[in-house]
């Protein structure tokens, strides 16, 4: 975890598959904003930033977020990460 | 395999698609026209290049954790988002060909892997032509003696099918690193620290180094994998006319810096 002006930085990098970064702001425990990026795939394309509006203000639990993610991958095709790998960046980011 | 197999995992036997050997244009027409057919979905393969020189980015890269943008503007390096995924990567205005293949989403199969393995395997058997022991490895590369030589990325719109793609025909490793931010991670991974040893190109396989001659390769590995047929074709003024309102998109600072 790396905090630069109140922004909280991770990386994943998938095994055989590709590179996933999160950047956060977190206020009062919970998501204030979030930004993934990276060098995977995502059908269709768009649809990551409806994930990133979902976050916001989620408790930052790792029960809170994991039913959401799980919930956007059934309507994404990922290759290179997969919905697990998203979790992961995001608790790598917050406690590492 | 039988015939008749071959029929059913490729409806488009003897698919007739439009070959478009264009030269040079800049990144942001590049990316404007790649749009343009994909949006049109005539079966097209396109060849390119670019001038300036410059970096794409995949869609959901971040420019500025991946692009060293003043050393690009230090070398007049244009740098451009594309709509497909995948990573960062120099275009070489003498370095390297492109090309683009687009087609309806029901000639393909349904799986974005299959998509890959099928497109990527027709170009890999295309280097072999040119004398390239060239293979399709992991999800979107193709390497020669396990070293990457061309890098391909994908999506999915309006129907149809976009994959594009760089073929590296020289490489200087050191102008791409000075460009490119490389993360540590990433290099780690594959337990190889300096990325000379990961990276090639058709020079230094000592392939064929004659463009035209290598085209007609890929075209032979397409025709021959995956039974498409070519005949040579331009850019439609619809197509043009489109790419030049898309081209906005892909000059503007909203798009390139959205991530």
């Amino acid at each position: 975890m790396k905090a630069e002006n109140g922004i909280l930085r991770g990386e994943l990098k998938v095994r055989g598959g590709k590179l996933i970064k999160c950047r956060m702001k977190v206020k009062n425990g919970r998501i204030e904003e979030i930004k993934f990026s990276g060098d995977f795939f995502m059908y269709p394309e768009e649809k990551l930033e409806e994930l990133e509006e979902m976050l916001i203000n989620i408790e930052l639990k790792k029960e809170k977020i994991l039913p959401i993610i799980h919930h956007f991958s059934e309507n994404v095709e990922m290759v290179g990460a997969d919905a697990d790998d998203i979790v992961k960046v995001i608790m790598k980011t917050i406690t590492n | 395999m039988t015939r008749t197999t071959e029929i059913y995992l490729h409806p488009f036997i003897l698919m007739e698609f439009r070959l478009i050997n264009d030269g040079w244009r800049d990144a942001y027409e590049n990316m404007a026209i790649d749009e343009a057919i994909l949006i049109g979905g005539t079966p097209t393969l396109r060849f390119y290049k670019w001038r300036p020189s410059a970096i794409s980015i995949g869609y959901f890269q971040s420019m500025e954790e991946e692009v060293n943008l003043k050393e690009c503007e230090k070398q007049n390096i244009d740098v451009v988002r594309r709509i497909t995924g995948g990573g960062a990567v120099y275009h070489d205005s003498n370095g390297e060909i492109t090309y683009s293949f687009v087609c309806p989403q029901e000639m393909l199969p349904k799986k974005i892997m299959d998509i890959y393995s099928l497109i990527c395997s027709s170009l890999a058997l295309g280097l072999r032509y040119i004398g390239l022991d060239a293979e399709h490895r992991g999800i979107n590369d193709i390497v020669v003696n396990g070293k990457k030589i061309s890098g391909s990325a994908m999506t999915r719109k309006y129907g149809n099918v976009l994959q594009h793609g760089t073929l590296l025909l020289r490489v200087d490793v050191k102008k791409m690193f000075s460009l490119l931010k490389v993360g540590k991670e990433k290099i780690s991974d594959k337990e190889i620290k300096n990325v000379e040893e990961r990276v090639t190109s058709v020079e230094k396989e000592g392939g064929v180094l004659d463009e035209e001659e290598i085209k007609r390769a890929l075209m032979g590995g397409f025709e021959k994998k995956m039974h498409l047929r070519f005949y040579e074709g331009e850019i439609t003024q619809e197509e043009i006319s489109e790419a030049k309102k898309l081209r906005e998109k892909y000059e503007s600072r909203e798009w390139n810096f959205k991530r």
